[in-house]
C-alpha cells in the first residue's frame, strides 16, 4: 500500500496517497478538481489552467492542481471567490470560438466542457466579436474526424501520438485563437490505436466516423466487458442501447481502465470487433439444412452421439473458462476425444509492444491450465477414423483450408455450437446458435496469465441458450456457471485457492508457474 | 494573425543544395538534440526558395528525424517564415509602437498605391511582395522599413520613392 498523508481541503481534513498529483489524489477520495488538459496516463501538461487551486504556504497565490504533488499538512483551497472568478474565466474565454453545437455533438452528455459549463460558469456571452471561424469534419484518417471549432486546444491527442504511438501525426498550427489542431498534408493519422483519441479528447472535437451521429451518449447502457478481440484482454465498456420496439444493439467499444491489463487505452481492430457481435449472429438452429427448434436440434444431436464410432470435440480458444471445462467433463464423460486445435487465430507477426497480439483468441492460456491439447498433429491424428465432429464456436475454416475440410467432411459429420455465422457453420450439418460473450458470463485468462471476468452485457429480444445449458443438456455433468466454477476451484490445483466468483475488477495475476504446472 | 495552416505543395521533392546540405550538417553538431535544427533548417530552406513549401517541411522533419506535424507546428507559429512565394523584393514594414506613432502608415499607404498590392500579397509581374511585421529591434530609427533582410531607418515617403527607383 502507497504511504498516506493528510492534508486539508477547504478546511476539511482529508486522508490521501502520497505520491501523486492534487487532482489524482483528492479526486480518489471523491473531492472534484475541474481540469481538461490533464491526464492520468499523458502527464501534467499545464495549458488549460482550470485545475488551478489556492495553496496556504506562501507559494504563489494559485498554483496547477495538476503539476502539485500532495504534501502532508498542506491547506488547499478550491472554493476561494477568485479561484471561482478565474474557472469562469476560463470557461468564458474557452467558449469565445466554440460553436455551441451541442444538440448534434456527439461528445454532448459526456463532455468536459459542458459539465464545467454548468458547474463553473453558466453565463450569457459578452462577445461581441464574431468568432474564428475553423474547419469543421476533417477526415484525418484512421477512422477519426475532426472539428476545429469544438477544440479546446488540450493537447492530448498530439501528446497521444507524441508519448503513446510515438507516431506524432497530430500538431497545434498557428497560433493565437486560429491555432487548431491538424495533420501534416500526406501524412494522415495512421496507427493502429488512433481512435483512442475519440476517448481523449474532453470535448466533442475528436470523433468516431463508426460511431458519429448514431446515438446520444446518455442513452447508452455502458456494461463492463472484455475484449475477446486478441489475448490481451483489454478491458471494455460495451455501449449499447434497446431503442423501443428494436432489438439490443451494441454501438460501440470503449476502452475501461485497468492498469494490470491495457491502462486506458485499446486498439482500433478490437474496437472494431462490437461489429461482430451486431451481424453475422446465428439465431437459429438448423438439421441438415432445416430449422428446427432447440429441443429437436439437441435430440438430433444426442442421436448423433450414440451413433458415432468415434467423436471429435473441437473448442475454440475464445471459450471461457467454464464453458472450456464444461466441455471437457462432457467429453471424458463420452469418451470422445477433446481439441483445441485452432492454429488459424494465431496471426504471426501481427503483434506489437504494447496491446495488440499474434494470437486473436481470447483464452488460449486456458488450453494449458485445463490441459487440453491444441496442436495440429494430435488434431489429426484425433480425425483419424472419426465420424463426428463436433465444433464448439470453434471456426476451423480459419485454421484449414476448404479442400483439406472437405476431405475430412467425406468421412466425419460437422457440427457446429456457436454463436457466429461463418464458413465451418456453412459446413456443418447441425448449427445450434449459443449466447455469445457479450450476452454471458465467463472468465478467461489472457496472454499475460490474467485471469479476468465478463459479465452479461446485451439481452437480445429472442434469447439463445448459453454454451453451457447445451452441453448440460447433450449430457454434460455442469448444470450451470456456478457449478463449473465451484467445480474448477476443487479440481484444478492453480484455481484451488482462488476465489472464482468474487474476481476483483482488476483480475488476479496467476504466475506462470501455475499454469505450466497444470499443463505438464 | 491569420490561418497559415494552408500549405503549398508544390509537387517537386526538395532537398538542400550543397551549400545548404554543408550547413545543415554543421550546425547540427552544435545542438544536444536534432529536434533543436527545426528552426534553423527552416531558415535554410527559406533562403535557398524564398519561402517554404510542404515538401520542404516534410524533407525537413525526415532529415531531422522528427515529426512532419511538429516542423509544421513550428514553421505556422513563427511569421517570419514564408509559407508561400515572397516577390523578388520583399519588402517588410515595421508596425510596432515606435514605427507606428512615427508615421508607418503613410508608408504603408504609398506602397499600396505605388506597387498596387496590400500587405500579405505579391505584385502581378513577381517583383515585389509587402508585409506589415512586428517590431524589427530598431525602434530609435523609426520608422523602420527592411527589403530582403536589409534594414532602411529613418524612413519616410520622399526616402522611400529614391529606395524603390533602385529597385524597379
Amino acid at each position: 500500500m502507497a504511504e498516506k498523508v493528510k492534508l486539508f481541503v477547504n478546511g476539511q481534513e482529508v486522508e490521501v496517497e502520497s505520491g501523486k498529483n492534487l487532482i489524482d489524489a483528492i479526486g480518489a477520495v471523491g473531492i472534484e478538481i475541474p481540469h481538461l488538459c490533464y491526464h492520468p496516463a499523458l502527464g501534467a501538461d499545464g495549458n488549460c489552467r482550470m485545475c488551478l487551486v489556492g495553496i496556504e504556504d506562501g507559494r504563489p497565490p494559485l498554483v496547477p492542481a495538476c503539476k502539485t504533488n500532495v504534501a502532508e499538512g498542506m491547506k488547499v483551497q478550491l472554493d476561494t471567490e477568485k479561484i471561482k472568478k478565474i474557472q469562469r474565466d476560463i470557461m468564458e474565454l474557452e467558449l469565445i470560438n466554440h460553436p455551441i453545437d451541442c444538440p448534434i455533438c456527439d461528445q454532448a452528455g459526456e463532455c468536459k466542457l459542458q459539465d464545467y459549463y454548468m458547474q463553473y460558469d453558466g453565463q450569457k456571452s459578452r462577445m461581441t466579436v464574431p468568432p474564428v471561424l475553423k474547419a469543421k469534419h476533417m477526415d484525418f484518417g484512421a477512422g477519426v474526424v475532426h472539428d476545429q471549432e469544438r477544440c479546446i486546444l488540450c493537447a492530448r491527442c498530439v501528446r497521444f501520438t507524441r508519448l503513446i504511438t510515438k507516431t506524432g501525426e497530430l500538431g497545434i498550427v498557428n497560433r493565437t485563437d486560429y491555432a487548431r489542431v491538424t495533420t501534416f498534408p500526406g501524412r494522415p493519422l495512421s496507427n493502429r490505436y488512433a481512435l483512442n483519441v475519440v476517448d481523449l479528447c474532453p470535448v466533442g472535437a475528436m470523433t468516431s466516423k463508426d460511431f458519429r451521429f448514431k446515438q446520444r451518449a446518455w442513452f447508452l447502457t455502458k456494461s463492463e466487458s472484455l475484449c475477446h478481440g486478441c489475448s490481451k484482454g483489454c478491458n471494455i465498456y460495451i455501449d449499447h442501447n434497446k431503442e423501443k420496439y428494436q432489438d439490443d444493439i451494441i454501438y460501440r467499444f470503449r476502452p475501461r481502465l485497468n492498469q494490470q491489463v491495457n491502462g486506458y487505452f485499446m486498439c482500433d481492430a478490437g474496437r472494431m470487433t462490437y461489429k461482430l457481435e451486431n451481424d453475422n449472429r446465428l439465431n437459429t438452429a438448423q438439421v441438415f439444412g432445416k430449422e428446427t427448434s432447440l429441443n429437436e436440434t439437441v435430440e438430433a444431436l444426442r442421436r448423433s452421439f450414440s451413433q458415432a464410432k468415434k467423436t471429435v470435440l473441437l473448442v475454440s480458444p475464445n471459450c471461457s473458462l467454464e464453458q472450456m471445462h464444461a466441455v471437457k467433463k462432457l467429453s471424458a464423460t463420452f469418451n470422445t476425444v477433446l481439441s483445441g486445435y485452432s492454429d488459424g487465430y494465431i496471426n504471426a507477426g501481427d503483434g506489437d509492444d504494447f496491446l495488440i497480439h499474434d494470437d486473436k483468441s481470447a483464452n488460449r492460456t486456458a488450453f494449458a491450465l485445463l490441459g487440453i491439447e491444441s496442436s495440429k498433429s494430435a488434431f489429426e491424428a484425433a480425425l483419424d477414423g472419426a465420424d463426428l465432429l463436433v465444433s464448439f464456436q470453434n471456426d476451423l475454416c480459419r485454421s484449414l483450408d476448404d479442400v483439406t475440410l472437405a476431405k475430412i467432411q467425406e468421412k466425419t459429420k460437422f457440427v457446429y455450437i456457436g454463436s457466429y455465422q461463418n464458413g465451418f457453420s456453412e459446413k456443418a450439418s447441425i448449427i445450434l446458435p449459443v449466447a455469445s460473450y457479450s450476452e454471458d458470463i465467463g472468465t478467461l485468462i489472457n496472454a499475460d496469465n490474467i485471469l479476468q471476468r465478463y459479465v452479461k452485457a446485451v439481452i437480445k429480444n429472442v434469447q439463445v441458450s448459453n454454451l453451457i445449458h447445451v452441453v448440460n443438456l447433450l449430457g454434460g455433468e455442469i448444470k450451470n456457471h456456478e457449478e463449473a466454477l465451484t467445480d474448477l476451484s476443487a479440481t484444478i490445483a492453480a484455481l484451488n485457492n482462488i476465489d472464482l466468483k468474487h474476481i476483483p475488477s482488476e483480475g488476479i495475476a496467476l504466475t506462470g508457474k501455475e499454469v505450466s504446472n497444470v499443463a505438464a | 494573425m491569420s490561418d497559415r495552416s494552408q500549405l503549398i505543395e508544390t509537387g517537386i521533392p526538395f532537398t538542400f543544395d550543397a551549400q545548404r546540405d554543408a550547413e545543415f550538417e554543421r550546425l547540427v553538431k552544435r545542438y544536444p538534440t536534432r529536434e533543436s535544427m527545426i528552426l534553423p533548417a527552416l531558415w535554410l530552406a527559406q533562403e535557398q526558395e524564398g519561402w517554404i513549401s510542404a515538401e520542404a517541411m516534410g524533407y525537413i522533419a525526415d532529415r531531422i528525424g522528427t515529426f512532419a506535424s511538429q516542423v509544421f507546428e513550428v514553421a505556422t507559429f513563427y511569421t517570419m517564415y514564408n509559407l508561400h512565394p515572397m516577390g523578388k523584393n520583399h519588402i517588410c514594414i515595421c508596425r510596432t509602437l515606435s514605427c507606428y506613432l512615427l508615421g508607418k502608415q503613410e508608408i504603408v499607404d504609398y506602397l499600396k498605391h505605388d506597387l498596387g498590392i496590400k500587405p500579405g500579397e505579391v505584385s502581378e509581374d513577381g517583383q515585389f511582395s509587402l508585409e506589415e511585421v512586428e517590431c524589427l529591434g530598431h525602434c530609435g530609427t523609426a520608422p523602420v522599413v527592411q527589403v530582403n533582410g536589409e534594414f532602411y531607418e529613418n524612413m519616410n515617403v520622399d526616402k522611400l520613392k529614391e529606395l524603390l527607383a533602385t529597385l524597379k
